[in-house]
């Protein structure tokens, strides 16, 4: 089956296997931030691992907490092998969409 | 880890909302992802801010996907019960339903107060919603602009909605991201018929009126504004003209002898800041001056209005227009900028002088909001604060369904819920009130006439809205308070009221009461103000005069036949009415030296009719007149000029309309304008075509035998006009409407503030003296007699009405100190008289409510109330 990533999924997914054991709500915002240099909400933010959650792309587990939260724990999440398969298929078929596009962007 | 108490924390009740919203679901790992970003934040933020983003992040979660999905997973688990579900909320609304019929005394009393609080801002939503849609339905309407501008003449700076017309005539030739440039010129015509004259709103225009504007045709067209003196008329006018008969190709003879031809009809205006009866054809009056300031200065009644193609930026035009403005006024000693405003902001929006037609001040809208507000929120608090104290009886209940396993949320939801219900069921008697008080309102109001505050679905629709808010902000902070309520305090009977709070009570129920007293003494001041206005000494005689309007009779028929009628003591004739119609012109002295002053035409009987006084000089000569030559002035105007004593101002001569007027005589300074303006110069001339009234001094007769002796008079002149005639003293009082209006208004907005206040005083008296029942009962078995106990019970609430006096007393004063002398120029000082007067008022209502309430416990037998146990 195939999955159809949005644009912040696709964000949401590479950032959280760039991040790799420290990927969790804050530092995973924080890096989209940084990179793509846009504000995005915590609601959308959460949203969108929620989805991905439920179409098992990724997954999550309850970590250690630290001072700075309240003493509050920390959900990581990590991609899953699904998770790995969508944002591969998601590329092939920019590459693809790229390398037939590309004669004519070369001519310009 | 335990934080240091005195490092900031992120705001709980932000945090508690977000507890509450997410039930049972997991969400420790959010509330920590907040937690992190809020001290990262404050690293480099302030801590308002900070908390700020906080508030924004609990909302944007609330409102997620993230907590939906998590809530369901939540309610899953077993033993779950935070989703709202139907059958929840059925049982929500029985128990609300039922409590509220438990207490009918409280929930009579609370409903009340609400319904008072809310009916002030049904007005106002029903007025902005009215206002806030004007200008919609024309085509392409995000594309229509109003060219307004701003004069600057030297330190004069006024915003005005006008714009020359040159400018248009500019744009049409130099601009071309506008492809329509329309003008509008408006005036004041008078259709003459044989019975009667007709005052008509007229705006010349041309026919890209309708390209600009979406109105509807009867019948005719557009086209008709291509040709000289053709008329287009609205429905209601072409019924006030011609009845029931087709008005088409009907000829209309206007004031000064013009004749056009009506060819065409519209439906009537509605919802729209233009305000016309009558569109006439452009090319039919205006010729361009010569003069630069004719065009490019005074343009006191020319509108310009630009449509712009549809992909043209506005930026565009605003760069054009400040260049021209630039280019235009570098000679002139009079710089004029222009401004841009959209179409839909025009209606509702800043002050602009020489508005085209109905114009609703965004400055209006915000008064009448705090004052809403100002009613509402006691209202509320009210509610809240009877609520709160009335925790101890339903502390049980509410440890009861603790203990059997409700949770916090179905708690709070279901004290919210029984808040709402509680406002809804207000909102039929806030509507009531709205209902009752519309008509009176509207006639307060401008331009209340063209307003439709009739109940439509979306305006009940929106009641209804702000019903629910109104429930939810007066239900939200009891509802968290039995919330947080521990089963266990509430069984032992351990409920504590924190004292905090109480303070935090005490202090609005004392600000209810200062605003309450602030009404009262208000309403006293300005009935003060109405009453001096009504009593003052304007220089000159009110009583027994009245003013005939000559309209077509002639002066000299007009005299013999009134002159000599018995209870006609005296005759004058004037320009206008005194201290309510003068004009202004500039009168320049032999080193042409200016000086602005008021002036009226009368006659030489006029002063002694009057009794105005003369400290030099002498009224005007009884010779037949030939040409002005002559000038009467007041006081101010030699001080003015630096000239004194008054008698070296006579043969001094001045210049004014071309004419060479010769100083013959000074009056003592008078009221020749209403009190809110300060006596400023005034010059009387004696130019008899001038004379549009007669003023008739009569015997102290029986007012309405005189008026129908005089209208039998008139009908024997050779005109078809009705009398106006009037009594002058009547037509000074109107000019003092305005208090009247202040007077309803202030007397209103203070019965309300003043019934919530004591309402909301009630309900804590008789909340505080039932819980008090057996302490009385003991005490009087030990021998204390009712007044004793009256005052025992009633101490706290005599304390916070003095508080209040004591606060209010120079809040207000001063207050009023600061707007009356802006309301009136020549105004009276507050008394003592009237803050004592006020005090009694207060002290009448609110000790009278005190005693009421407390007197029912404080005579109760201790033998039953004793016994109840």
């Amino acid at each position: 089956m195939k999955h159809y990533l949005g644009e912040l999924e696709e964000l949401v997914l590479l950032t959280v296997a760039v991040l790799g054991q420290e990927a969790y709500g804050v530092s995973i915002q924080r890096e989209i931030e940084a990179r793509s240099d846009r504000r995005i909400t915590i609601g959308g933010l959460h949203s969108t691992i929620t989805r991905l959650e439920e179409k098992g792309l990724l997954k999550s587990w309850v970590g250690g907490a630290t001072a700075e939260r309240g003493g509050r724990s920390k959900r990581y999440y990590d991609i899953t092998p699904l998770g790995k398969k969508a944002v591969a298929e998601t590329r092939s078929l920019r590459d693809e969409l790229w390398t037939e596009s590309g004669i004519k962007l070369a001519i310009k | 880890m335990k934080r240091p108490l005195k490092t900031p924390q992120p705001p709980g009740f932000a945090r508690r909302l977000f507890g509450l919203l997410a039930g049972r679901a997991h969400v420790d790992d959010l509330l920590g992802d907040m937690d992190e970003w809020f001290y990262e934040n404050l690293r480099h933020m302030s801590l308002l801010r900070a908390r700020w983003i906080y508030w924004k992040q609990v909302f944007s979660l609330s409102f997620s996907y993230a907590l939906r999905a998590r809530r369901r997973n939540a309610s899953h688990a077993a033993l779950a019960s935070s989703s709202l579900n139907t059958a929840m909320l059925v049982n929500y609304f029985k128990v609300a339903v039922r409590n509220l019929y438990q207490h009918k005394y409280f929930s009579v009393i609370n409903a009340f107060g609400l319904a008072l609080g809310m009916s002030v801002s049904l007005l106002l939503i029903a007025l902005f919603s009215y206002v806030s849609n004007y200008d919609d339905f024309h085509d392409r309407a995000e594309d229509v602009y109003a060219i307004t501008s701003i004069v600057d003449k030297g330190i004069e700076h006024i915003e005005f909605a006008t714009a020359p017309i040159a400018l248009a005539d500019k744009m049409t030739s130099e601009f071309h991201a506008a492809d329509r440039v329309l003008t509008i010129v408006k005036e004041y015509q008078t259709v003459v018929t044989r019975t009667q004259n007709f005052a008509v709103k007229t705006y010349y225009t041309s026919p890209e009126f309708f390209d600009v504007f979406s109105f509807e045709f009867l019948d005719g067209s557009a086209l008709a504004l291509r040709q000289p003196g053709q008329v287009l008329l609205t429905e209601t006018t072409a019924r006030r003209l011609f009845g029931d008969e087709d008005p088409m190709g009907k000829t209309l003879e206007l004031s000064g002898g013009a004749l056009v031809q009506v060819s065409g009809v519209l439906k009537d205006l509605k919802k729209t800041h233009l305000n016309f009866d009558m569109l006439m054809s452009y090319p039919s009056i205006v010729q361009h001056s010569a003069s630069f300031e004719e065009d490019w200065v005074k343009f006191p009644n020319q509108y310009v209005y630009v449509r712009m193609l549809s992909d043209a930026a506005i930026q565009d035009l605003e760069q054009y227009l400040d260049a021209a403005a630039n280019r235009l006024y570098t000679e002139s000693p009079a710089k004029v900028s222009f401004t841009v405003r959209p179409l839909k902001g025009l209606t509702v929006g800043p002050d602009l002088r020489n508005d085209i037609g109905e114009k609703w001040e965004a400055s209006g809208f915000i008064v009448f909001a705090v004052f809403a507000a100002l009613i509402l929120l006691p209202a509320c608090f009210n509610y809240a604060n009877i609520s709160v104290a009335r925790a101890m009886r339903r502390a049980k209940e509410i440890a009861l369904r603790k203990t059997v396993g409700g949770v916090r949320s179905q708690i709070f939801f279901q004290f919210v819920t029984e808040t709402v219900l509680m406002s809804i069921f207000s909102l039929i008697g806030a509507i009531g009130i709205f209902v009752l008080i519309r008509r009176e309102f509207q006639s307060m109001l401008v331009a209340g006439a063209s307003l439709d505050l009739s109940l439509t679905p979306s305006l009940i629709l929106l009641f209804v809205l702000f019903a629910i808010v109104t429930g939810v902000l007066a239900g939200i902070f009891p509802a968290l308070y039995f919330a947080r309520l521990n089963p266990i305090d509430a069984f032992k009977s351990r409920v504590v009221t924190k004292t905090s709070i109480f303070s935090v009570r005490k202090v609005l129920t004392i600000f209810q009461f200062v605003l309450s007293f602030g009404f009262i003494l208000t309403l006293f001041a300005i009935n003060r103000q109405y009453r001096y206005a009504m009593s003052f000494d304007f220089g000159f005689r009110k009583g027994q005069i009245i003013d005939v309007a000559l309209q077509d009779v002639k002066r000299e028929v007009f005299d013999t036949k009134f002159g000599s009628l018995a209870n006609v003591e005296t005759l004058s004739h004037s320009s206008g009415v005194m201290a309510v119609t003068v004009s202004q012109a500039w009168y320049h002295d032999a080193n042409r030296d200016s000086v602005i002053a008021a002036q009226m035409y009368a006659d030489r009987n006029y002063f002694s009719n009057l009794e105005l006084t003369f400290v030099a000089g002498q009224s005007f000569p009884d010779e037949s007149f030939s040409r002005e030559s002559y000038m009467i002035v007041n006081e101010e105007f030699l001080k003015s000029r630096n000239i004194s004593p008054p008698q070296a101002a006579i043969g001094r001569v001045y210049q004014v309309d071309g004419h060479d007027l010769e100083v013959i005589g000074v009056l003592k300074n008078f009221h020749y304008a209403p009190l809110n303006f300060p006596i400023a110069n005034f010059v009387f001339r004696d130019d008899p075509s001038q004379y549009h009234f007669a003023n008739l001094k009569v015997t102290g007769g029986d007012s309405y035998e005189i008026l129908s002796e005089f209208e039998t008079i008139w009908k024997q002149f050779p005109t078809e006009k009705k009398i106006i005639a009037r009594y002058f003293e009547d037509e000074m009082r109107e000019g003092y409407d305005t208090y009247v209006v202040m007077l309803k208004i202030v007397g209103f907005l203070g019965l309300m503030a003043i019934t919530i206040s004591l309402l909301g005083m009630i309900g804590m008296v008789v909340y505080t003296s039932q819980s008090r029942t057996k302490e009385v009962g003991i005490r009087k078995v030990m021998g204390a007699d009712v007044r004793h106990m009256i005052m025992l019970l009633s101490g706290d609430y005599m304390k916070m009405l003095a508080w209040a006096i004591a606060i209010g007393t120079p809040l207000t004063v001063l207050f009023l100190n600061a707007m009356v002398p802006r309301l009136q120029h020549y105004h009276a000082s507050i008394s003592i008289l009237d803050v004592f007067l006020s005090i009694v008022v207060l002290l009448v209502f609110g000790v009278g409510t005190i005693v009421l309430e407390t007197y029912k416990t404080a005579v109760a037998n201790p033998a039953t109330t004793l016994r109840s146990e």
